[in-house]
């Protein structure tokens, strides 16, 4: 984004201005379609060109797709791709008579395809309104309108003392205050040396550092819950479900780097996650542990929540810092760091929630005992989710370092259809076919065999897959999600789309040279990540795919 | 002195750090991007969504070279020198991967680049006359409200330069980037046109955009 946009948004009051985003989406849930006249007002309010709001407005799937008074979203993530999400959505518009992205001419019903509801444990998954339904007698309850609420699976753990499943009490900030000091605190963050959860394993507490170095007169900290992985639910699970911990771990950040505000990104996907956050963050306000000097001590912390509109990349931490401050959440080429320049033009700590989850415990018990849970590998612990081809899917924390076959087979109870392949991390991590799935679950480890840890979601298939179609699936969800930046991944995901869509054999030399510009020259892992499971089904189905060898 | 036990020298010490490319040092002012030191040199480095009066955006990658030790090729507009770097502008993946998109930028246009367009003389330059890459092109639509100025839209490639120039350089915020992935285009004001919006005129936009999506109309001289 442009240095005079970020004036324009200082100008209107920065974080405290009226957010164009949060707007956009009023209206739209006012209105079912937004009209110039609207957006006009909308930049008026908000002290943005009216073109601004135009490209906004254009970017974010809840507001450019059509929505009737019914509105229908059928999830073809990846985990709902592999129990048949394609199929259904065919019969779904078949039966009400609208086609995907489309809009009955009564304005009475649409349909639109989503990325991911978090019910991936009961998939298919399907939103009707406001109510989020998954699993057998989908189709029958959507044409009887009968939908209902779907409950989440209960989390187990692995550890003899759960870290992440127990709830957040706020005895690791109590500690971090009276007993620590921020110096003190970073240097048991940097000896425990907590990996980020986000995707990239970054050092957590080298961010902390960095973003406490520059000098500025504020801070943030930002945890990114936009959690875009299909096939994930790991952190949805824990802005539902146990968000005091995640605040606990933004508040012992802020503390550690100097920062008074946070502010968390949740997905529309998961509607209940803001108003999760948003209780837990007035019951801590009410214990005193979030608000004007926590504990008696002089630290100040307060969290907002703000809620995204329908985009894979807003994950991105560039892209993510464009979401909060309600702009096209398109990537910003590094550097500068968020660390250095990030949210409203000031340094910036930007965590996934899950990486935040961990502080509270390292702050608590030290270093040392975090090590020691899991031992030999990656230190703490790793939330793990599976998909609905598992006899038993659901959530699990478990240790670094455990192959991966005792986990899919102990935890999940094996998959009844036989384990064809498991797609680990998200859309952006290889595909491990059953024979290597002795591969330890740690970084290093899987990404020797060409997958990645990513964000720790591990999505079946069974034999039945027709792996061509698998990466026609991804490579369609890759091109749907490009924020269209960089033209590597902007037009090149396309054109791998409709070699893998069409009837002909996708050429090898022309695609190695298409996952070549993909790999080497995307501005961010989303265009670059999307090869590494193409190049998984290359290298363990290249019958399958059907390659001309020319 | 830290550099005479062979470390590196910190940006702070000194006001220029000296970089390696294709095989010559040069000296080069802290800050400065590879681009700026290769154009020094008098090394032409092909660039799409670079125009030295903006920011550098770093979408296009044409602009990618070989740079020893990073693993993978960098793009020159927004990677800063270092001391002590090495670049090679003619490093082979580098290479590879921009024929492959100057291909890809190719294919997503209905017809050959306006004749005289940057594109169509940097297409050239590189001798990547045709791509391998057919596929769904840019739908055609064109913007002919405004006496000066013409938009065809099936002639974007999303470089945001135009809106960059308009909102950096102008500061009349008329433009902006629309939609997300292939569908990414331009559009002024709420998609009402130059005339409807807070355009002043002045051609800006027209003058930097490499492609002629944008230029100034002849029919009305
Ligand atoms: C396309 C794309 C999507 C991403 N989505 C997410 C996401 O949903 N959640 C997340 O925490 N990180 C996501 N990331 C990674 C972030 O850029 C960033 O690295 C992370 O939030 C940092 O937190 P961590 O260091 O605690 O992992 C994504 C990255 C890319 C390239
Ligand atoms: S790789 Fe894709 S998502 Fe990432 S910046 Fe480029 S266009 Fe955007
Ligand atoms: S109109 Fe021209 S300058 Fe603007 S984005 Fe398109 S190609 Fe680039
Ligand atoms: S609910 Fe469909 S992929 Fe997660
Ligand atoms: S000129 Fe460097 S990315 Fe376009």
């Amino acid at each position: 984004m442009s240095g005079n946009l970020t004036e324009l948004l200082a100008r209107a009051g920065g974080p405290q201005a009226p957010n164009a985003l949060a707007e956009l989406k009023r209206s739209r849930e006012r209105e079912r379609a937004l009209e110039p006249d609207e957006l006009a007002r909308i930049a008026t309010r908000t002290g943005l060109p009216e073109a601004t709001i135009h490209g906004i407005a254009t970017f974010y799937e809840d507001l450019r797709e059509p929505r009737g008074r019914r509105h229908i979203r059928l999830c073809t993530g990846t985990a709902c791709f592999a129990a048949g999400a394609p199929q259904l959505l065919r019969r779904i518009a078949g039966e009400l008579g609208v086609e995907p992205g489309c809009c009955t001419e009564d304005g009475e019903t649409s349909l639109a395809e989503v990325y991911c509801l978090g019910l991936c444990h009961s998939a298919p998954a399907l939103c009707d309104g406001g109510v989020i339904d998954a699993g057998p007698g989908l189709l029958e309850r959507v044409l009887a309108e009968r939908c209902a609420d779907v409950a989440a699976p209960e989390p187990a753990s692995m550890l003899e003392r759960p870290v992440l499943i127990a709830k957040g009490d706020w005895s690791g900030l109590e500690r971090a205050l009276t007993a620590l000091g921020p110096e003190q605190l970073l240097a048991e963050l940097s000896a425990a040396e907590l990996r980020g959860r986000g995707g990239a394993g970054f050092p957590a507490a080298r961010k902390w550092q960095a973003a406490r170095a520059h000098d500025a007169p504020v801070r943030y900290i930002v945890a990114n819950g936009d959690e875009g992985d299909p096939g994930s639910y790991i952190d949805k699970y824990l802005m539902e479900q146990n968000p005091a911990l995640i605040l606990e771990g933004m508040a012992l950040a802020g503390y550690a780097v100097g920062a008074e505000q946070g502010f968390i990104l949740t997905r529309s996907e998961y509607p209940r996650a803001k108003p999760a956050l948003e209780a837990a963050i007035a019951d801590a306000q009410r214990a005193g542990y979030l608000g004007e000097r926590i504990a008696g001590s002089d630290f100040s912390f307060q969290v907002e929540v703000r809620e995204g509109a329908g985009s894979y990349v807003a994950g991105e931490e560039t892209a993510l810092i464009a979401c909060l401050e309600g702009l096209r959440a398109t990537v910003a080429a590094r550097p500068p760091y968020p660390a250095e320049r990030g949210l409203y033009g000031m340094p910036t700590v930007v965590n996934n929630v899950e990486t935040l989850a961990n502080a509270p415990f390292i702050a608590r018990e030290g270093a040392r005992s975090y090590r020691a849970l899991s031992p030999g590998a990656t230190p703490g612990s790793k939330l793990i989710c599976f998909n609905e081809r598992f006899a038993r899917p659901g959530l699990w924390e478990v240790p670094f370092g455990r192959p991966l076959s005792e986990l899919c087979e102990q935890l999940a109870g094996g998959v009844p259809g036989g384990l064809k392949a498991v797609q680990i991390g998200g859309p952006l991590g290889g595909i491990l076919p059953a024979a290597l799935l002795d591969t330890p679950f740690d970084f290093e480890p899987l990404a020797a065999v060409g997958c990645m840890l990513g964000h720790g979601s591990i999505v079946a298939f069974d034999q039945a897959t027709d792996m061509r179609a698998l990466a026609a699936h991804l490579l369609r969800f890759g091109a749907r999600e490009s924020c269209g930046k960089c033209f590597p991944c902007r037009i090149g995901l396309q054109r791998a789309r409709e070699r893998f869509e069409g009837c002909q054999p996708p050429v090898r030399g022309e695609l190695e040279d298409l996952l070549a510009a993909l790999e080497l020259g995307s501005l961010c892992a989303h265009g670059s990540g999307i090869a590494a499971p193409l190049r998984s089904l290359i290298e363990h189905y290249p019958r399958e795919l059907g390659l001309d060898e020319r | 002195m830290s550099a005479e036990r062979g470390e590196p020298i910190r940006a702070e010490q000194c006001d220029s750090v000296r970089v390696c490319l294709d095989g010559g040092w040069l000296e080069v002012g802290v800050g400065e991007t590879i681009l700026q030191a290769a154009e020094r040199a008098g090394r032409e480095i092909p660039t799409l969504c670079f125009d030295r009066r903006l920011a550098p955006f770093g979408a296009c990658r044409l602009c990618l070279v070989g740079v020893q030790g990073a693993g993978a090729p960098l793009p020159a507009c927004t990677t800063r020198c270092h001391d002590g770097m090495v670049v090679d502008t003619t490093d082979e993946r580098a290479r590879r991967v921009v024929r492959t998109v100057l291909e890809l930028v190719l294919s997503e246009l209905p017809g050959d680049p306006l004749p005289g367009s940057e594109l169509d003389v940097l297409a050239r330059r590189l001798g990547v006359a045709r791509s391998r890459f057919a596929g769904r092109t840019h739908e055609r639509r064109h913007d002919e409200r405004h006496p000066y100025l013409l938009l065809e839209s099936e002639l974007c490639i999303s470089c945001g330069r135009c809106v960059r120039i308009c909102d950096e350089l102008q500061g009349a915020f008329a433009l902006t980037a629309t939609g997300r992935g292939f569908d990414a285009s331009i559009a002024a004001g709420l998609d009402s046109g130059f005339a409807n919006s807070s355009c002043v005129s002045c051609g800006a936009c027209a003058h930097t955009c490499p492609t002629g999506a944008i230029r100034e109309r002849l029919d009305t001289l």
